[in-house]
């Protein structure tokens, strides 16, 4: 028993907390604006809580998602779960910040989370940050290890939020291996433009960069334009592993994504200790919150240097041996 | 990279960003001309990227591969006349209000095509596509070869539709039809033009334009289909109408200058040239305003019975 016990304290400590089952049935719901099947941003959350779901069983967590809503149309979405005693209700988005905070205080019994946001909430709302310059460092380190041309694309959605914190961690990482390296950061303006992604994409390449990365939903247009160029060395460096199944996998060398198990664990585990929010949860390689995967059949580029160094690079970001200063990054 | 590699970078990429809004103003420009302006084509247009995308999708691996994506264009198309005739029903037979009657349409597009892709295809995936297909000889043509004769045959299709619908348009009978349903519909009327089958005609003539600039976005540019893939760029194309002046080469230049500034701002950004991304990303809707702000009022009159139903049996 006392080695179990142990056990749980270290893995508490090396890789974050462990959740228990939840003590009563926990019913949750997602709001989000684009869809629980975009790869991308929505997926993520709501593959996080089907795994909750599945993990503990639909009777002590009961899951409900409504997809396509705008700030404008969330609220009656947000509402209605409220009322219909919905226990936490994850608004799954930084524009969903003003409805939450207004909810928040009509239903003060219920849990209500947002995110990205690195702001402390009111009693009964949790936010949640991804670091996500851990992320790009790694992918950093692997795109100054690969690039051949010395310039390096990065397709933006906007300059906020955990997309910023992607962008310059990454920018960290390839100056960390290729100080020379020039790395190109634009923005589409946009999460859910598919195909000003890929404009952007191909201007990357028109200008000579060979290794490209890119956050949010609308990477995956970034990604279809970097597989046109089929038989050039144009490589890709994914913020969502599943980029790495997608047809167009083949051009990615490796990916992280997000894993908000940990967010929604915890929302439930300190929900039912009596703590409806006011805390900030951030997602960090160290408490479980990324997951990050190579592309083993990606062929030669993925040399055994290059993944020796992205793995150390891991291990220092994990072990926080490496901190990684994203916001002094000006580009 | 030189400034001669940086400027031809912008309009080789220009052109082919272009096409969608050409082909969907063209088409709006017939719509409009007979008096109908159709806030739907971003619906229609979703429903061809979707119905474009689905034969490469499903036939990638069968004998019908090799036509899929023409199959694709046609269905596309299809839709689109299905669709543009719908609304004809709705604001040409019934008389309903073009503006609302056009955003439900919008609705209506935009919401089947994701819910069929959900059905049917699942989550956000690529297709093969339209690949490029350079003319040989001319394609080689130092600056001009690699700006307009590299591309898909869909770039060459829209460029080569400009004069096609100026002719239809300025010098047909039919043309003349749809010029006059939509400038004087009773004067129209009264020498014998059915207005109501003209402006049917007409509709339809934009839906399938509508459809088919929603499949070059699904087949030949993003080759991919998502919920938000059209993204309001069937609103930009009814607006370059307006630019253009109704008139299919101005809606040419509109198209190229919205693809062009495009263009440029991704360039800035890419170029690493030290502007805040905020405004590169307005550079093209701001400089759309500012050229219709500066055109001449007198110059923007456009058809007079833009916007009216037609009513025969009305006292005017």
């Amino acid at each position: 028993m006392k080695r179990i016990v142990a056990l749980l304290l270290v893995l508490a400590l090396v890789g974050g907390a462990v959740y228990g089952a939840p003590k009563s049935k926990v019913k949750i719901a997602l709001i989000i604006e684009s869809t629980v099947d975009d790869k991308g941003w929505g997926q993520a959350m709501h593959d996080a809580i089907a795994a909750v779901q599945k993990k503990y069983g639909s009777a002590l967590v009961e899951y409900n998602y409504s997809e396509k809503m705008k700030p404008v149309d969330a609220g009656s979405a947000a509402r209605q779960y409220a009322s219909r005693g919905f226990d936490i209700i994850i608004a799954h988005g930084a524009q969903f910040k003003n409805l939450i905070l207004e909810l928040s205080e009509e239903f003060p019994k219920t849990t209500f989370a947002f995110g990205t946001n690195a702001d402390i909430g009111p009693k009964n709302v949790f936010t949640y940050m991804p670091m996500s310059e851990e992320t790009g460092y790694i992918n950093g380190v692997i795109a100054g290890m690969v690039t051949k041309t010395g310039i390096i694309g990065v397709v933006g959605p906007v300059d906020a939020g955990d997309s910023a914190r992607y962008n310059r961690g990454f920018w960290l990482g390839v100056k960390s291996v290729n100080p020379k390296a020039e790395i190109k950061v634009a923005h589409t303006g946009s999460f859910a433009d598919y195909v000003k992604a890929a404009e952007l994409a191909h201007t990357h390449i028109k200008a000579n960069a060979d290794v490209l990365t890119g956050a949010a939903q609308q990477a995956t247009g970034a990604l279809r334009a970097v597989a046109e160029y089929k038989d050039k060395p144009i490589w890709w460096l994914g913020q969502d592993t599943l980029q790495l199944t997608m047809p167009e996998g083949y051009k990615v060398i490796a990916a992280a994504s997000y894993d908000y198990a940990a967010v929604v664990e915890a929302m439930i585990d300190k929900r039912q200790d009596g703590t409806l929010g006011g805390e900030n949860i951030p997602l960090t390689f160290r408490n479980g919150g990324f997951i990050y995967k190579f592309n083993d059949s990606v062929g030669s580029v993925l040399t055994a240097a290059i993944r020796k160094a992205a793995e150390q690079a891991k291990a220092d970001i994990t072990a926080q041996k490496l901190k990684i200063d994203w916001q002094a990054v000006k580009y | 990279m030189s400034a001669g590699s940086f400027i031809l970078n912008i309009l080789i990429l220009g052109v082919p960003f272009s096409v969608a809004l050409l082909l969907a103003g063209l088409g709006e420009t017939i719509n409009q001309r007979a008096g109908v302006f159709n806030l739907g084509c971003e619906g229609i247009m979703a429903m061809g990227a979707f119905l474009a995308f689905l034969p490469p999708y499903f036939l990638a691996d069968t004998p019908l591969a090799g036509s899929a994506n023409l199959i694709g264009l046609l269905l596309a198309i299809g839709a689109g006349v299905l669709l543009g005739l719908l609304f004809a029903l709705v604001v040409v037979t019934f008389r309903a209000p073009q503006g609302i009657a056009g955003i439900g349409l919008q609705m209506l597009g935009w919401g089947t095509a994701g819910t069929l892709f959900r059905k049917y295809v699942g989550g956000v995936t690529g297709v093969a596509g339209i690949a490029p297909l350079p003319i040989p000889g001319l394609s080689r043509i130092p600056i001009l070869g690699p700006i307009l004769f590299n591309h898909n045959p869909l770039v060459y299709l829209a460029f080569l539709l400009v004069p096609v619908f100026w002719y239809v348009l300025f010098k047909t009978p039919w043309g003349l039809k749809v010029r006059a349903v939509g400038t004087y519909p009773r004067a129209a009327d009264s020498l014998g033009i059915p207005v109501a089958r003209v402006r049917y005609q007409a509709l339809a003539v934009g839906g399938a334009m509508a459809g088919l600039a929603g499949a070059y976005l699904s087949l030949a540019q993003a080759k991919m289909f998502a919920d938000d893939l059209i993204a309001g760029r069937g609103f930009i194309a009814v607006a370059l109408v307006y630019f253009g002046r109704w008139n299919p080469v101005g809606v040419l230049g509109g198209a190229l200058l919205f693809s062009l500034a495009q263009s440029l701002q991704l360039s800035i950004q890419v170029a690493g040239i030290d502007f805040p991304y905020e405004f590169a990303v307005m550079l093209p809707y701001a400089l759309v305003i500012l050229v219709l702000a500066l055109v001449r009022k007198s110059r923007m009159a456009g058809p007079a019975e833009l916007g009216r139903p037609f009513d025969r049996e009305q006292r005017v």
